[in-house]
Order: C-alpha cells, then structure tokens, then sequence
C-alpha cells in the first residue's frame, strides 16, 4: 500500500509536469466544465425565481445537494478518468499487455496513468455551491459536522468511482464498454435532486441498483430536516465500500477472462 | 531458465455466416471452431542463450510470448520462467522480465524520454545508483542523449525504437522478448540495435528470444532457432545446419518480354539445376543452389533464350524456409 501511495505520486508529479506544459489546453479544460457545472446551476436558479420550495425543499438545500455531487464526481473525475478508455485506449490497440508485463497492479497503473485536469473545473464550482449552500442550512458546523461532510463526499467519489470500475471491466469481454458506462452515468444527473420527488421505480434503481442516490441525496440528508431518509443516509460509507468491493471483484473477473482469451 | 512442457493454447472462434443474414443468426446461435494457436510444443531455453522465435505471421509466435510474459492463461501443458509460473505468479514474473513489442509502445507517449525512465525507475524498483549507471551506458551505446528531453510521440521509429530497448534492458532483466525490433528500421539504426543486444547478453547473460522476419537479425544475433508453424515446433537447433541446408538456395525473379503470348521452357544449360515458376505477363522465378550453379550463369543462360526486361536477386526468407521444411521435412 505505501509502495503504491509512492508510485502514484511519482505518476501524479510527471502528469502534473505535463500539465504545466500545456498550460492552454488546461485552461480551456478547466474553464469549459466549470462553464458546463455553472449553467446547470444557474438552472436551478431560475427554476427557483418562479418557485420557493420544490417538493418541500428550499433552493439552498437543493444546492447543498448539488454541492455534494459535484465534489464527488470531480474527485472521481481527476483521479479515475482513465476508467472511460479502457476499451478504446488500452484493449482494442493492444496496450493492456504494456501493463499486464509491468510488476504493479493493472488497475492501479490504468488509473494512474491519467490525471484529468477537467475535472478542476466541476471541483472549482463544486467548492463555490458548497460554500453558498452549506451555511444557510439549518444547522451549525462544528469539527464533527465537518469531518462527517468529508467523508459522504469522499463514500460520493467512492460510488462514482465503483459504478464506473464495474461497467468499465465490461471491456474485457466486449472489447469496449464505453457506451454502457456514458448511459449509465447519465442517470447520476437524476441523483442530483431530492429523490423523494421521483416515482418508486426511479428511487429503487437508483438506490439499490445503480447506488446513485448516496452520491449525493443521502448522504445531504444527514445535514438536512425533514425528508424521512436520514435513516438510510448514515449508510452512505458503508454502500460506498460495498459497491466498490462488488466492482473490484468483477474487475478481477474480467481480467481473468481476458487473460484467457486474449484479444 | 524457461522450460516448456506441452504447452497449448486453443481459441473458440465463432464461425458466421456470410452476408447480413448470417450475421443476425450469429446473433442467436453460434457456432464455434476451436483455432489451436499453439498446439502442444514443448522446449527448454537456458538462462544467456539466444534464441530467434520464427514462423510465418499467426503461426503462434505471439501467444507463445503471450504465454511466457503471463499476459496469456494457457489451454494446457506447463510453463515456468526461472521457476515461477508466468500466468499464476504474474507480478513477480513481470519483475524479472523486459519486453519489446513491436509498435505497442513501453514508454509513456506524451512525456519526456528520460521522465518516463525515471517513471520506469519507480515502478521496477531499481536502485539509484545503479539506474544512474544504466541510464549513463545506455545512453553512450544507444546514442540516446539528444533525445532524453523529448517526448515519444515526437521521435522517429528509430529513434522510437532505441529508446524501447533501453526501457527493455533498464531493470537488468533476466529474459528479455524481442519482437520485431529492427522492422521498418534503416541499415545503420538495425546495426546499431543489434549491437546492443549483443552487449547485453554478453555483460549481462540476459536471456534474449527475438522473433523477427529479418534474416540478418538472426544470423547475427542468434546461434539457435525455433520454427513455429502452424502451432507446432517444426524445428529447434542451431541456425548453422538450416544454413547448410537452405543457406546456399537463391532466388532470381525475371520479367520476360512476352509479346503474342509464349510457354516458357527451362533453357537447355539449366535443365536439372533450377527449378522454375512461372506467373503472370512473363513473369518467371527461378530456384537454384548456388553450389551447382551460379548466379551468373543463371542469368546469360536466361539472357540467351530470352529477352530480359528486369530481374532481380532475391535472398531466402524465412517464410521459403518455413515452406521448404514444411514440404520436404528436415
């Protein structure tokens, strides 16, 4: 584990390098997805000029939530983007054998050999709508609030990540699962609002299939009045670290059978 | 030490259907065939040899590494590599391993040479001190200096190539794959690269297996081959009797003027000593031993019977050798 937290700030370092070098295209990285987070909140802001609650739930709450989605997704989005090409960069040109002949960990090498500077932009506006929403809530932010809120943002990033990991690990057997892993991180965007406004359907899948709804509505809860679902938000970390054991042991999986089947 | 026992690998292929019909069928029911890549070969490779792994394109050559790196299960048979099996032992097989494989790239495409080297330090755990070394040797043999600050998307094949081999050799493996690390390359790059690999395995005993369609990458670096084709060893042993035996056969391919349509006939000199082929617009081969008869009096005798457009010398290869054993044995 110390090796790997050593190797990876050695890759971190040299992405970093890269970066620097290419200054433009991480400013217009950067710049474009905090323009993409921004206009969605901007919507809310304008669905809220013509309302003050939605189902119950005030605009500031409704940003808090957003907050929490956006922090986890952009942690998810710099560290682990390197998921989305598994198939298309690694598998169909034949460069996972590169790091299947390497004496680390081929998931650990995957997700190291990216850092995705986009993913600055959703952290930057994320931290912005976090900071706006986070004081009007109805509740004071001692160290204890504080350190609960990381850790839902961090299980946030955990679900988006083992999500991701599972439908990525597809790629080993169909060369390359991109698609399946864009269409199911669509449906991350319903988790953005309070999912007491969706359908039964809706909440089952995104609760209990596709665990989209403790990225960001329940764990919201737990700093939030009123919406009868603290009870299952506490098990946030637990739904986090569930899911990404599931993932990785599909993962293993794949790689099994890629390794008997070659490509 | 690489040992080999009856080792196989066989593909499912699911066999369709030609046309649209066929392929919404295959989308229902499928039948497969069983391709035996690899089809129980056996040998053992001893540590500081070096070895050319030969065969036509898809005889097995690239499962069988496959195999040997840990990247492939096998079907059946055994595989070990000083001892450890490759596909169960991977990470600690992978550590004593180097490879080259053709136009997948070792090195990190979009950052500096000598950044990903340092990158390749971390990852194989090599010692300062003797990476400093490494690097220092590499660069002086390899001439890699000029290009240590660029990144590896802006170099050229060669230059490309140079440095792989020196990402092969950095971590002093015990076995290091080759395949195809001359091709598309110039006479003075290939020189350069066979040079290096011959100073490896002299300072280092690294055990080196090359598979490779260049002949005179055998010839200079190899004392033993293996054949491979279709999945079975056909030949393993020391190149000097293939070349007893196939070394003196030559090739002369002539375009002939051949107007109003004409049948070719041997002339009258060579009968006995050549063999020929004939193909299109007066295209003719001829195959003969350059012990019997020379180059030279192939050609006058051709010149006498016939009008000669073009004609060129062609040296065996190995896929003729390939075919020649296949039809007449060893």
């Amino acid at each position: 584990m110390r090796r790997y937290v050593k190797l990876y700030w050695q890759f971190f370092k040299t992405r970093l390098k890269v970066m620097m070098e290419y200054r433009v295209d991480f400013l217009i990285g950067v710049a474009s997805v905090l323009l993409v987070q921004a206009t969605s909140v901007m919507f809310v802001r304008i669905v809220f000029d013509h309302i003050d609650v939605l189902h119950g739930w005030t605009f500031h709450q409704l940003l808090f939530i957003y907050a929490i989605a956006m922090l986890g997704r952009s942690i998810e989005h710099i560290f682990f983007d390197n998921l989305w090409v598994l198939g298309m960069e690694y598998i169909r040109p034949g460069n996972f054998d590169r790091l299947l002949i390497r004496p680390v960990n081929p998931l650990f090498h995957l997700i190291a050999d990216r850092v995705q500077q986009d993913g600055f932009g959703s952290l930057l506006v994320g931290l912005v709508v976090l900071f706006t929403s986070a004081p009007r809530l109805d509740i004071s932010w001692g160290a204890a609030e504080v350190m609960l809120l990381l850790l839902m943002i961090a299980s946030s990033a955990a679900i988006f990540l083992a999500v991701n990991l599972f439908f990525a690990a597809f790629s080993f057997w169909m060369v390359d699962s991109l698609p399946i892993m864009a269409t199911v991180q669509g449906t991350s965007d319903f988790a953005r609002y309070p999912m007491n406004i969706y359908g039964k359907g809706i909440r089952y899948v995104l609760t209990w299939l596709i665990p989209y709804g403790f990225t960001a509505y329940y764990p919201a809860t737990l700093f939030m009045e009123g919406s009868g679902d603290r009870s299952i938000a506490a098990w946030s970390p637990a739904v986090a670290a569930a899911s990404l054991t599931i993932a990785y042991l599909f993962w293993k999986r794949g790689l099994s059978s890629f390794s008997s089947t070659g490509n | 030490m690489i040992s080999v026992n009856g080792l196989s690998k066989h593909y499912r292929i699911a066999s369709r259907e030609p046309g649209l019909t066929g392929a919404v069928k295959g989308l229902f029911s499928r039948e497969y065939t069983i391709k035996r890549a690899v089809d129980d070969i056996s040998f053992r490779i001893e540590q500081g040899e070096m070895v050319g792994y030969i065969g036509a394109n898809g005889a097995g050559k690239s499962t069988t590494i496959k195999m040997l790196c840990g990247i492939l299960t096998p079907s059946s048979g055994e595989v070990t590599v000083n001892g450890l099996v490759p596909y169960r032992d991977r990470k600690r097989n992978a550590s004593q391993i180097g490879a080259v494989f053709g136009q997948r790239s070792q090195l990190f495409w979009d950052i500096a040479v000598r950044e990903s080297y340092e990158l390749l330090k971390h990852i194989y755990e090599i010692p300062e001190r003797e990476f400093k070394e490494t690097i220092a040797m590499f660069a002086e043999v390899l001439q890699l200096e000029p290009l240590m600050g660029m990144a590896a998307r802006q170099l050229s094949l060669g230059q490309k190539m140079r440095c792989e081999l020196a990402a092969a050799f950095l971590h002093n493996p015990s076995i290091v794959y080759l395949d195809e690390p001359t091709i598309g390359l110039d006479v003075a790059v290939k020189a350069r690269i066979r040079e290096f690999i011959k100073e490896m395995n002299r300072l280092r005993e690294t055990t080196v297996i090359l598979t490779t369609h260049d002949m005179q990458d055998i010839e200079e670096i190899c004392k033993r081959i293996l054949i491979i084709d279709e999945g079975k060893v056909l030949y393993d042993g020391s190149i000097q009797s293939i070349k007893d035996r196939f070394g003196h056969k030559r090739v002369v391919h002539f375009e002939l003027e051949a107007e109003g349509g004409f049948a070719f006939e041997l002339p009258e000199p060579l009968i006995g000593l050549a063999e020929s082929a004939v193909g299109e617009e007066g295209r003719v081969s001829l195959t003969f031993s350059n012990q019997a008869v020379t180059a030279a009096d192939v050609i006058s005798a051709m010149m006498q019977s016939y009008r000669v457009r073009d004609l060129t010398i062609a040296d065996p290869t190995i896929e003729s050798i390939v075919q020649e054993l296949y039809e007449r044995g060893i």
